[in-house]
């Protein structure tokens, strides 16, 4: 009798799961879903060997698998550590992990300039998030933060270095969608950088997608740059027949009111981007930078964001207003207005137009 | 006096050419080991107990066993010549002089292994060396030791030297092989390890140069012979490359059972401190091993004579000792500054970390930055406890050992000579002219006359 074994059983953090042979720790874990998921900034699931670098996704390994329960003895990857049957990982129950990435936070944070407040990628940073989340109220590192210069990688995208945490996802699609390879890291420590071939252009039609897999602002669409807040806009989904040979033609469009800003890939709940039919749902050039009508697509309606940012909060499906608690703890005593000005000054008389009365406007004004 | 089995013949007069090699006995390691089965001769490299010479001290013999052998896929033998350890020299010595010793451990290596091209990966610096070795591979071509059916046996060997581009991180064995396939030189994550998916994804073999020309005497002399030398798990000779406050800096073959107190004051090895300045500290193995003060570097936390190797150097752990390293035995007399002296290590690896995991990117500049702040007169008493909770999350969490050799120095210093680091926070005008000297001990050390 043959017995074929296709799924292994794994525990993380006391849930088991049964996965498939050859999954990594990670992927099991985002079966599963939650806090149970580590967090990934250089891991991609689809870009092929990515992963390994940022260490923000270390576990413990409690025990190696039932054949062999020992413990392994430094913290593993899970973005690139299979897992075994039996295996007992140790996520957010384990002090040494929490501890681990709460350390690695601090090294990503070192040489970044937390200039959130102008940069494109706020409210949708991965960086953010993860800083929120383990990150320390200030800083212990007291010295100059390094600094690069900006620098524009072809029309459409500018690097800028300054904020990169050299997660590489950027160089691994310049890899896999150019012929030629002109997109890499240049010199090595803290001093490294991303960098084409002597600030060449990336010449491919989806070159774009490195955008969209940064997980930082380093790469920022320059049809987009600082035209606006991501959370002022507005996310629909929507699809258009692209002629562009791979390019799958669903998009993100991110409007505020008619006008399309931005155009991006469709992202799943780990922020990255979806997959059709298997293959990854990279969009080309033309309708990421140079279909910004709304006439040029089909609008297939309100994009489900379900990452934990300030975009995420689904604000836009429904509209809920915040609750009314001064009755409640004034014991059901309505509050006092000291004056209601809406009612009073008539501020809000329709029948006036401010641009017909000569100078500023006076009470008088309004009282006729 | 100890038993020499690689520099025995360091003195003839061109020994370097193989004519004056061969007729010293060269090469007939490998006329025994073409006799003998592939599998045999790593039976014979495990039983001689044989460790990695490069730092890690793993048993050569089970690394060779753990080589994967798929039908059809090649495999490769990797020399790794990228000695850029701070401190350790002892592999430049050896190719330069003895290159012939090198080939021939690896023309046995190959073909115990199956490995018809062999690769001897040298850093970028040693470039005079790399003329030396081509010469011995033409050498050695020409008189049928390597190339198509050696010596009649049937077995193909080509041999070639490939020279690094200066990078520390290229002596890490994955990263040696991407750089030796072209690419950016970036350790790899493992597993995989090598010995199932190495150069080109084929299984490979990457040993020390060391550790490849202990192959010779192992095969000559047998293995019994060989572990007879030496005690307990540390068999054969080893090479330490002596630097430092000593009055003769240079390379010793030692056999493993001789003390640290008689290798750094014996006339035949070190000779002692110059000028008749005391002992203050040591790093026993290049300088990723953790610095040692003079008292714990005599004795152990036991109070036993430490010996120079394997198990007594590490006896104790971190905690009160250090490691065998690669045999770079780096002396500080009490003129030396450990603040200074660690800041320059600190410098250092933040020079060579590839910049590809941010724990040890981000890491090793930040400490850099701290200690140049201490050894200014700049720090402050937190910047210590600071200094320890770096080191602290970088050793362990990193893709390669660059991490962790970067980590254990600051730990290191930080552990055994804290209070010269408070001195220099609290002096800081003082620093900057006097030193501390030996002043931390609350015993007085022993210095042997």
């Amino acid at each position: 009798m043959e017995v074929e074994i296709n799924t292994i059983k794994v525990t993380i953090d006391n849930i088991t799961i049964d996965v498939a042979p050859g999954t990594t720790i990670l992927n099991a874990a985002r079966q599963i879903g939650g806090d149970v998921t580590p967090p990934a900034m250089c891991y991609y699931s689809k870009l092929e060997g990515s992963g390994g670098k940022c260490r923000t996704c270390l576990v413990e390994v409690a025990a190696g698998s039932t054949a062999d329960p020992r413990p392994m003895p430094k913290l593993v990857a899970s973005c690139r550590t299979g897992v075994m049957d039996g295996m007992v990982v140790k996520n957010i129950t384990s002090e040494k992990v929490t501890d681990a990435r709460n350390g690695v936070v601090e090294f990503l944070l070192l040489n970044h300039p937390l200039d959130c407040p102008i940069c494109d990628q706020a409210g949708e940073c991965h960086l953010q998030d993860l800083g929120y989340e383990h990150g320390k109220e200030g800083t212990r590192y007291q010295f100059a933060r390094r600094t690069f210069k900006k620098e524009d990688i072809g029309p459409y995208i500018q690097l800028h270095m300054t904020r990169c945490i050299l997660c590489y996802r950027c160089t691994y699609v310049a890899d896999q969608i150019t012929d030629k390879r002109v997109h890499g890291i240049i010199d090595r420590g803290d001093h490294a950088a991303i960098s084409t071939y002597i600030s060449k252009a990336i010449d491919n039609d989806f070159s774009g997608n490195m955008i969209d897999v940064c997980p930082v602002g380093a790469l920022t669409d320059k049809t987009f740059r600082f035209k606006n807040r991501v959370w002022f806009t507005k996310p629909v989904d929507a699809h258009r027949n692209c002629t562009t040979p791979g390019c799958c033609g669903k998009a993100t469009l991110w409007l505020r009111g008619e006008e399309v800003f931005r155009v991006t890939a469709r992202k799943d709940e780990w922020g990255e981007v979806q997959s059709y039919d298997g293959k990854p749902g990279w969009i080309c050039n033309t309708c990421r930078f140079e279909t910004k009508k709304t006439e040029s697509w089909t609008i297939e309606g309100v994009t489900k964001i379900s990452r934990h940012s300030v975009i995420g909060l689904n604000k836009y499906q429904t509209l809920e207003m915040p609750k009314e608690t001064v009755k409640e703890v004034m014991n059901g005593i309505e509050p006092k207005l000291l004056m209601d000005i809406h009612s009073v000054s008539g501020v809000n008389n329709p029948k006036l137009h401010l641009s017909e009365i000569e100078g500023p406007a006076k009470s008088s004004d309004f009282k006729n | 006096m100890g038993r020499k089995l690689l520099l025995e013949k360091q003195h003839v007069e061109g020994i370097r050419h193989y004519d004056v090699y061969r007729r010293e006995g060269g090469y007939r390691s490998v006329e025994k080991a073409l006799k003998m089965q592939p599998n045999d001769i790593v039976e014979e490299v495990k039983k001689s107990g044989l460790r990695g010479r490069g730092g890690a001290g793993f048993p050569t013999g089970m690394k060779w066993s753990f080589l994967a052998k798929p039908d059809g896929v090649p495999r490769y033998l990797v020399c790794n010549a990228d000695e850029s350890e701070p401190g350790t020299f002892k592999d430049r010595y050896l190719m330069e002089f003895i290159p012939h010793i090198l080939i021939e451990g690896m023309i046995v290596a190959s073909y115990a292994l199956g490995s018809n091209v062999s690769y001897i990966y040298i850093r970028g610096e040693y470039d005079w060396i790399t003329d030396i070795l081509d010469q011995a591979i033409a050498e050695a071509k020409q008189n049928g030791w390597l190339g198509k059916n050696i010596q009649g046996s049937g077995f193909d060997c080509e041999m070639y030297v490939q020279r690094g581009a200066g990078a520390y991180i290229c002596g890490e064995e994955t990263a040696l092989l991407e750089s030796l396939e072209g690419k950016r030189g970036n350790p790899r994550i493992k597993p995989p390890f090598p010995a199932i998916k190495g150069l080109w994804g084929c299984p490979t073999v990457v040993n020390n140069v060391e550790t490849l020309a202990a192959v010779v005497p192992i095969i000559n002399e047998g293995a019994e012979e060989y572990a007879k030398i030496g005690v307990g798990k540390s068999t054969g000779t080893k090479l330490i490359s002596a630097c430092g406050n000593i009055n003769k800096p240079g390379i010793y073959e030692i056999d493993m059972t001789i003390s640290v107190e008689e290798f750094i004051y014996s006339d035949e090895y070190c000779g002692g401190i110059p000028n008749g300045k005391k002992l203050k500290a040591c790093i026993p193995g290049g300088s990723s091993v953790p610095i040692l003060p003079a008292n714990l570097l005599l004795t152990t936390a036991k109070g036993e004579k430490r010996l120079m190797n394997y198990e007594s150097l590490s006896d104790g752990g971190f905690a009160s000792g250090s490691m065998m390293g690669s045999g770079g035995f780096i002396v500080l007399d009490e003129d030396q500054c450990i603040v200074r002296h660690t800041y320059t290590l600190a410098r250092f690896y933040r020079h060579e970390s590839c910049g590809q995991c941010s724990p040890c990117r981000e890491g090793t500049g930040w400490m850099e930055k701290i200690l140049l702040s201490i050894e200014k007169g700049k720090g402050k008493l937190s910047d210590i406890d600071l200094l320890w909770d770096i080191q602290r999350k970088i050793e362990g969490n990193t893709i390669c050992p660059l991490g962790d050799a970067a980590a254990w120095p600051v730990a290191a210093a930080i552990r055994h000579f804290r209070d010269e680091f408070e001195w220099h926070v609290n002096n800081p005008e003082k620093c900057l002219t006097e030193n501390f000297g030996l002043r931390h001990y609350a015993d007085a050390i022993h210095v042997p006359v």
